[in-house]
């Protein structure tokens, strides 16, 4: 153990490499590991954002989803009761259109039935007439009598 | 007749031992008043050189100082290159290796110290690497680097530098230089911090004087005792199976002098760690202190 002028280079060789950490090592150390740090927490940053985005965007989708179905139902219903209006519509077109061909057969029924009665009535006083002619053996005069007959035809 | 060839063949213990633990010296030699390597580490002015023991102040531990430097500029440039190729997004492994030390030791220096400074954790950074270097030296074989340099003979077939020790803590005069750059940050804090005044009143007790300075040496004292300490148990190993080799002529005894460096390489790699931890952690506490308002 000798301590001798070794001890002066040692010493100017640490301070040496003292300067060299100081000026270049620890410094860009630093600048490396505080950069990735600073990206580190960028990244995390970024990565909640996401996340909070995603739940967001599934938050939104649902209710898209909900709000399609509940359309849909609606929809349905309404479809449903278009098709009861349908075919209560159908049924009382139907029931106004039986109404009226029956209506219709009826007035053509009562039409016919009036014009048989005419029918009936102008023979029926023809008939009487000629009825009338046959009793009394002379001719009556169908245009001198008319009131008459007309009110005969009338009682029938 | 073979007995007596047999002691020739034993190494003198003490010269082994002190071959091992003499530094490569350069040095101003009273004797010949000239500059030049110690005796015995040279062939060329023997008569004129002096022994390491005589050499004064003025002389230079060559090995130290070329491992100390040359294991800095490996493991600063290390770092330094994992920089310059350094991305900031995914970092592959060197560069998450070299990070992972930043952020040990930049972790070590935000727990525990407390003011504001710029410079203490290029300090511990630089000392817990640098000493972790020096340190990792003490796992290459104890002979690898005598066993080199014995080979490099000149034309008389001595060795121009038999004597190299690659361990520069194993030196007090590294520790010692590092302590010295710590004792004057804690003196500059202190000041900084409490004014001349309030430094000099620590003093008032002339005990604490001695507290100061023993301080900072004894921080010194024991990164080298442990890393000398350590060499030298690698060396006592090499001695002991070294001579039951020779002595009894049997190769086999090259297992478990095998067996017994890698125990204690084992054991040793925790101290060469624990060492240049504990030299970072008293240096950022000292300095610590030095800022600490009392």
């Amino acid at each position: 153990m000798n301590v001798n002028a070794t001890f002066f280079a040692e010493l100017i060789a640490f301070c040496i490499f003292i300067f060299i950490t100081y000026r270049y090592l620890w410094p860009s150390f630093s600048n490396i590991l505080e950069a990735r740090q600073e990206e580190i927490s960028e990244g995390l940053e970024a990565a909640i954002q996401s996340q909070r985005k995603l739940e967001e965007a599934n938050e939104e989708s649902r209710k898209l989803v909900e709000d399609a179905k509940s359309e849909a139902s609606s929809l349905i219903a309404q479809a449903g009761s278009r098709g009861d209006q349908i075919v209560d519509e159908a049924k009382n077109q139907a029931i106004e259109e039986q109404k009226k061909i029956k209506d219709s057969a009826e007035a053509d029924i009562e039409q016919n039935i009036t014009k048989a009665k005419e029918g009936l009535r102008e023979e029926v006083a023809a008939l009487v007439i000629a009825g009338a002619e046959r009793i009394l053996n002379k001719e009556v005069d169908e245009s001198s009598n008319k009131d008459i007959v007309d009110a005969l035809i009338k009682e029938l | 007749m073979a007995e007596k060839n047999l002691t020739e063949n034993l190494i003198p213990t003490a010269d082994y031992i002190s071959h091992h633990l003499t530094n490569l010296t350069y040095g101003w030699c009273e004797k010949s008043q000239s500059w030049g390597f110690a005796y015995h580490q040279q062939n060329i002015f023997k008569e004129t050189s002096c022994k390491v023991s005589e050499m004064g102040f003025w002389s230079f531990h060559l090995d130290t100082i070329f491992m100390s430097t040359f294991l800095g500029l490996i493991f600063f440039g290390f770092f330094g290159l994992v920089l310059m190729g350094a991305k900031k997004g995914v970092p592959g492994k060197v560069q998450n290796f070299a990070e992972f030390v930043f952020e040990f030791i930049s972790g070590a220096v935000k727990s525990n110290f407390h003011g504001t400074s710029k410079i203490i954790g290029p300090l511990a950074f630089a000392s817990c690497v640098w000493i972790l270097s020096w340190n990792l030296m003490d796992l290459l074989p104890v002979e690898m680097t005598n066993f080199f340099g014995a080979n490099l003979v000149n034309s008389e077939g001595t060795s121009y530098v038999g004597y190299f020790k690659v361990l520069p803590t194993a030196d007090v005069n590294a520790p010692l230089a590092l302590a010295l750059v710590v004792m004057f940050f804690v003196t500059f804090y202190t000041i900084a911090n409490h004014g001349l005044g309030g430094f000099l009143k620590e003093f008032i007790n002339p005990i604490e004087l001695v507290g100061y300075f023993s301080k900072h040496v004894a921080l010194a004292l024991r990164l080298y005792g442990n890393l000398f300490a350590g060499e030298m148990i690698f060396i006592l190993i090499g001695i002991m199976f070294g001579q039951f080799l020779l002595s009894f002529g049997q190769t086999l005894w090259f297992i478990p002098g095998l067996m017994m460096n890698l125990v204690w390489a084992l054991f040793h790699i925790l101290i060469i760690a624990l060492q240049a931890y504990i030299f970072m952690m008293l240096t950022i506490a000292y300095i610590n202190l030095a800022c600490a308002k009392h």
